[in-house]
């Protein structure tokens, strides 16, 4: 039954050597290109006061009115670039997914939100202090004879207000209240928010004056952060789309409101080996095209001829309006496709052991994983976990990989206890089981975990009172 | 964040902070330097203007001087002279206009002081200030349009040019 895999091994699992950690370099190199990123996003914060620095800026502080003026222009330029960097973090860049993930990378945006709105606001306020000190006007007269006397200065009102709504909307407790397509909607301003903050910059701002080379950096890092924006959100996802021309072929019950929902398409051996990383799917019918539906492949692509024409398959669970109307999806359905993005993968790896668990929908990533995840013989565990056993979806198949690869599998059905913080149903909980007792190996093994947000904060807790250190957890979110 | 990022980056800010400060601080004694020749210029030129009774350049006592000037004067009114205007605060700088007056007409007008805070108001000043002064000497009065982009410097431009034409009662 052991036998070695049969799927398509990725680069990583051919030169991965048999004995010791063959991932080791790997997750060297990828810490080593995280650590890189952080190093460059905060030196480009200090490369811009150090821009202004550099042009004479603490002249400013020979007076008061100078002094609020230049903290004014500091606070605008720290702004603008955690703005961009907040731009990048979420332009999906390979070299960003690959280092941090795409999970990560998204937490970080959202971390660098409010730093730079106060900056942002900060700017404003102190400047119209500082101006309006030196003109004899108070703050708001200021801003007035600003907006009416010096030109784009309205666009940058207008560029205040877009930044304040797109935070507030993004805010969790105000987010909760609408539909996620009216945050998505308000989000999209941050692009009109930026532009409209541009003309000021370059014709009101005097460090970015004609002739300096201020000027070129911050032209520089607008169009190229604009570029990368165009290319890896719009270009790269169309030309995905147009050369793999995916169809739906099939949709089919896979469990209780769960559907497998299968796709013919071309060249479909390049979106192999993607594990457990996730899409992003559109389903060209009406009213579905705009609704974009992130999910990972449930099995390996089938490929039918040399080509790579062939099928792939994604399984999905009725969670939001749009995944339920997923399950009426006609066959021959055009899909638009961008990805794969994330890191549960391979990419990921840092041991030699592995461990997958999976809740709910979450087993789904866990099933592709474990189908393309090189590992020997009995070094790899699976736990699937649901509420009965019709919950653990594609449990054949993955008891058959299992079988395959040399994977132990472990079942856990049943509800949770009540009261009690615990991942297991309610007789193992009680027994006394740790996830060590399912994996002996834990320690040393790398552990990915995709299920429920409260359920998988139980499993990782666990894993860490194992002494999982925090490189071996691998966590997908899976409610959006 | 590992400790090796945080180190590395906060080494990294530090020293391009520093850096930056270090050609700042070069920026900024050149920069005092060719304000400081500057001003003597104008005042050097100031002090050579036609019928040299009013060339004051020290900027508060400009009014006063010309005032002086002008009651010596007496009921003649319109003097020949220079007149220096008030020194006007805006958000990007002082402005401070002179007046030369010759037969009752104003025959130029120089900029003491123009809006310098930062290299994009100086280029807007640079760009203005030949414009303004071309329209004054047209219309021969403060009451002209202001330029377009450069609203700021164009109202302190002409307030102190019209300070400066009271004073040479014009």
């Amino acid at each position: 039954m052991n036998t070695p895999t049969q799927t398509a091994l990725q680069p990583a699992a051919r030169r991965a050597p048999a004995a010791g950690s063959p991932f080791k370099g790997q997750y060297r190199k990828r810490l080593f290109k995280a650590d890189l990123l952080t190093v460059i996003a905060w030196a480009s914060v200090a490369g811009a006061v150090a821009l202004w620095l550099a042009d004479g800026g603490v002249a400013g502080f020979s007076s008061v009115a100078g002094a609020f003026t230049a903290m004014g222009i500091v606070a605008g330029l720290a702004g603008m670039d955690l703005v961009l960097l907040m731009l990048l973090l979420a332009a999906r860049l390979p070299v960003i997914d690959g280092a941090v993930g795409h999970d990560r990378a998204l937490e970080f945006h959202r971390k660098l939100g409010k730093p730079s709105l106060y900056l942002l606001l900060a700017h404003g306020v102190l400047i119209a202090i500082g101006y309006g000190l030196a003109e004899g006007l108070d703050p708001i007269s200021e801003s007035v004879a600003l907006w009416v006397k010096v030109p784009d200065m309205w666009l940058a009102f207008v560029s205040m207000a877009l930044f304040i709504a797109v935070v507030v909307t993004s805010l969790v407790a105000v987010r909760r209240r609408f539909p996620y397509e009216f945050w998505y909607a308000v989000h999209l301003l941050t692009y009109a928010a930026v532009l409209t903050s541009l003309p000021h910059q370059f014709s009101v701002g005097g460090l970015f004056a004609e002739g300096t080379w201020q000027r070129w950096y911050w032209l520089a890092v607008c169009i190229a952060t604009g570029t990368a924006l165009l290319h890896y959100r719009v270009l790269e996802p169309i030309v995905a789309t147009v050369r793999h021309q995916l169809r739906v072929s099939r949709v089919v019950a896979a469990g209780h409101g769960v559907v497998s929902i299968e796709m013919t398409g071309r060249h479909l051996d390049e979106l192999a080996g993607s594990g457990g990383r996730f899409f992003i799917w559109r389903f060209l019918a009406p009213g579905q095209w705009w609704h974009p539906h992130p999910f990972s492949l449930s099995a390996e692509p089938l490929q039918f001829d040399a080509d790579g024409g062939g099928r792939l398959r994604i399984t999905v669970r009725n969670l939001g309006k749009g995944s339920a109307s997923l399950a009426r999806l006609k066959p021959g359905t055009r899909v638009a496709v961008e990805g794969p993005y994330g890191l549960f993968s391979t990419a990921a790896r840092s041991r030699k052991h592995v461990v997958m668990i999976g809740a709910g929908i979450g087993i789904t990533p866990i099933r592709a994983l474990l189908e393309s995840t090189p590992f020997a013989p009995g070094d790899a565990t699976v736990i699937l976990r649901g509420h009965s056993r019709s919950g653990l979806y594609l449990g054949d198949e993955i008891l058959e990989l299992c079988q395959r690869r040399g994977a132990t599998l472990f079942h856990l059905t049943g509800r949770r206890p009540r009261g009690v913080q615990t991942w297991q149903p309610e007789t193992e909980a009680r027994s006394g089981y740790r996830l060590a007792s399912y994996a002996p190996n834990l320690a040393d093994a790398d552990v990915y975990v995709c299920g429920p947000a409260d359920w998988a904060r139980n499993v990782l807790d666990d894993a860490r009172r194992a002494g999982v250190r925090e490189e071996q957890l691998h966590y997908e979110r899976f409610d959006w | 964040m590992r400790i090796r990022a945080v180190v590395s980056a906060t080494l990294a800010s530090v020293g391009i902070l520093v850096a930056g400060w270090q050609s700042g601080a070069h920026v900024a004694n050149t920069a005092s330097a060719v304000g400081t020749t500057a001003g003597t210029t104008g005042s050097g030129t100031t002090g050579a203007g036609p019928s040299g009774s009013v060339g004051s350049s020290a900027p508060s006592s400009g009014t006063s001087g010309t005032t002086g000037s002008s009651s010596s004067t007496g009921a003649a009114a319109k003097a020949d002279g220079t007149f220096a205007g008030d020194v006007v605060q805006t958000r990007f700088g002082p402005v401070q206009v002179q007046v030369t007056v010759s037969g009752g007409a104003i025959s130029d007008v120089t900029a003491l002081q123009l809006t310098d805070d930062g290299g994009r108001s100086v280029q807007i000043s640079n760009y203005a200030a030949p414009l303004l002064r071309a329209e004054v000497l047209q219309a021969q009065s403060a009451n002209v349009q202001t330029i377009s982009g450069a609203t700021v410097t164009s109202d302190a431009y002409l307030t102190s040019l019209q300070a400066a034409l009271d004073a040479a009662h014009i």
